[in-house]
């Protein structure tokens, strides 16, 4: 074969592609309009913080449900990694999309404000879901349970099964892992104004590491044989809370709940280690998140008092930026199996 | 002789062609998939973001050339970034912690090479070391926190738009494309890395000083580095020991793609830029056609892999 023959012929083909390229430039030459008005349908764009883990899934449902329910056109869509720098990398492109509001579930506050601030510039409705951008970045957040709600639930769970009284062991990740501390204070408040009768002994911290919080869980039942129950906080301490009671022969005596995901926590339900344990419902969150973008896109969020979210009913606005989806979820051996996340 | 480069000028000459080909190739699809591809504002707004990872692989390409490679140079990026952060949190003033930050890239890069050169060690093997210490480093001094209250001139190194469109970084870019190529196509400098990559120890033998070069080229990557991380925090704003995070591959890919053999002695910048020109291209493109990004990777994936291909295509003919 002749070399410059063959050269030639791919400069050739080159040229005739940079033909073609500069034709279709004059197809879509203009710049297209921003925002959600026009004739098509509304376009709702919702990142969670990655793609491909069930929780995050497990919202897309409740997100499509809404969608279609409304009749607006939902991308949702992330990063493969909890990165925030490709976060605001992928909201960039959606404010040249065309996406009438965003809405994001930040791996980092302060990281996606610069990019959040560019959409608001750019019109288009923003808010937060799941966990929060900087309040200057986005219009709302759509918080799924406020650190009171949660503490004050996971003793209510807690006291039920100890009639109320005992002493407490509460297995964490870090010591300094701000929610966990604020949910900490709120189980404090609910054991000192309802159930006098009960007190955490000890706060010990599980490293979100599972053997680690097995390990911890088993030497602090040995040594206090009184405890009445374990609260394990974090998806980690909570399944190593409860296999360590197992592990120790003590369902039954010694009561477990605590925060986890249901998948990680249904062996221990059936086993009976644990009878309830709580979290919110990330269907409903994804659900919720969308009726609210939506309600920004028609200007009828109110700053104050409820609005209707479809299945959900009336939604409070706990501050004029802030939608709550409402009470935690409880799990029990006969809700599990209408969740996989 | 002469004829022999001439040769291998030639080949070299059309494989950027062929790459030219795939870009435009490219860029005719993501213009048909997505009408917003192919406006000035989505053009010049996506350059934003193949800038950081461009500046590592021009000092990647070199770095390849001779036959090493850098892993840490993600790791690093995360260091800097925390240096200049918490040292400004810790109130050095901003310009001076800039700098500070540009001084431990550059350390950094000096560190990998010193190494490399004075105990004879494989690249591979005291990056990855470097890879796992710096990150480790940049965790330690930060403890996962994060620093973001940056005055707002700060924002004009990644956030910034000159006359309304073009983002600032894109002519840091530019300038140091050319500095590169001047460098590496124009000065004896230059030679001296394809001698290394063709063969270390001839080159040793007639007088190129080997070890020089290197320590030169880590550095210099170091330096790179310390450029793109600056970018970085100001493009997000925020100093995080995760910055950077997995950049290296994003990097080396871009090279790959661009031509240069990861046997070393062969590659240019301009198969370089045009690598990270595609990935940039593919990565926009798709999003805005509302692909997943979890196929985004995949196609990526399959892009490399014939890119491989191709290479191993060309270096055969070439022998």
């Amino acid at each position: 074969m002749s070399k410059p023959a063959w050269e030639f012929k791919i400069v050739r083909v080159a040229l005739l592609m940079a033909l073609v390229l500069v034709a279709a430039s004059c197809g879509v030459g203009q710049q297209p309009s921003q925002g959600g008005g026009g004739g098509g349908p509304k376009k709702i764009c919702m990142m969670p913080k990655l793609v491909g883990i069930p929780y995050f899934n497990a919202s897309e449902k409740g997100a499509e449900e809404a969608a279609k329910e409304l009749g607006v056109e939902l991308v949702y869509d992330g990063p493969t990694e909890a990165k925030a720098a490709l976060q605001s990398q992928m909201i960039e492109q959606w404010i040249q999309q065309q996406c009438g509001a965003i809405s994001v579930a930040a791996n980092d506050p302060d990281a996606l404000a610069p990019s959040m601030k560019k959409a608001e510039d750019a019109g288009i409705k923003t808010s937060a879901w799941d966990a929060d951008v900087a309040k200057d970045a986005r219009e709302v957040f759509v918080n799924q349970a406020t650190f009171e709600a949660i503490g004050y639930e996971l003793v209510d769970v807690m006291a039920e099964q100890t009639d109320g009284k005992g002493k407490f062991l509460v297995v964490t990740g870090s010591l300094t892992a701000p929610n966990q501390v604020a949910w900490l204070e709120a189980m404090r408040e609910r054991m000192k104004e309802k159930y006098p009768e009960m007190s955490i002994a000890s706060v010990e911290p599980g490293e979100e590491d599972l053997q680690l919080g097995i390990d911890v869980t088993k030497n602090y039942l040995r040594a206090n044989p009184d405890t009445a129950g374990v609260f394990g906080i974090t998806s980690v301490a909570l399944p190593g809370a409860a296999e360590a009671v197992e592990q120790e022969g003590l369902e039954g005596e010694v009561a477990v709940t605590g925060l986890s995901t249901p998948n990680d926590m249904k062996p221990y339900l059936e086993s009976g280690a644990v009878e309830k344990f709580v979290l919110w419902n990330p269907i409903d969150l994804g659900y919720l998140a969308v009726h609210a973008a939506n309600a920004q896109l028609e200007g009828d969020l109110p700053k104050s008092g409820t609005f209707e979210a479809g299945r959900l009913g009336k939604v409070k606005m706990v501050a004029k930026d802030e939608v709550l989806l409402g009470p935690p979820l409880v799990f029990t051996q006969e809700n599990i199996d209408q969740y996989n996340f | 002789m002469s004829a022999a480069t001439a040769v291998l000028r030639r080949f070299k000459l059309s494989r950027e062609v062929v790459l030219l080909g795939v870009l435009i190739v490219l860029m005719v699809v993501m213009s048909l998939l997505s009408p917003l591809f192919l406006t000035v504002g989505n053009l010049l707004n996506t350059s934003r973001f193949f800038v950081e990872v461009g500046l590592m692989a021009l000092g990647m390409t070199l770095i390849i050339i001779t036959g090493g490679i850098d892993l840490s140079v993600g790791s690093n990026l995360a260091l800097v970034s925390v240096a200049v952060g918490f040292s400004y949190a810790a109130g050095l003033p901003l310009p001076l912690a800039i700098v500070f930050g540009l001084v431990v890239g550059l350390a950094a890069g000096l560190f990998n090479g010193l190494f490399i050169t004075l105990l004879d060690l494989h690249p591979l093997v005291v990056t990855l070391g470097t890879f796992a210490l710096f990150q480790g480093l940049a965790y330690g001094l930060s403890e996962a926190e994060a620093v973001s209250d940056f005055p707002a001139w700060f924002a004009y190194f990644g956030q910034a738009y000159f006359l309304n469109v073009v983002p600032g970084q894109l002519f840091i870019f530019i300038v140091a494309v050319a500095v590169v190529w001047l460098i590496l196509a124009r000065t004896s400098f230059g030679r001296y890395v394809y001698a290394i990559g063709n063969n270390e120890e001839a080159a040793r033998f007639s007088g190129v000083p080997v070890r020089k070069v290197k320590l030169v080229l880590y550095s210099g990557i170091g330096l790179l580095v310390g450029m793109a991380a600056v970018i970085y925090t100001s493009r997000v704003y925020t100093a995080r020991g995760d910055s950077g995070l997995g950049l290296e591959l994003d990097v080396i890919s871009a090279v790959v793609l661009g031509g240069a053999s990861i046997y070393g002695g062969s590659g240019t910048i301009g198969g370089t830029v045009l690598g990270v020109l595609i990935i940039a291209t593919l990565r926009n493109g798709l999003t805005l056609a509302g692909v997943p990004s979890t196929w985004i990777v995949f196609v990526l994936g399959v892009l490399l892999l014939v890119a491989v291909f191709l290479n191993e295509f060309f270096r055969r003919r070439e022998e």
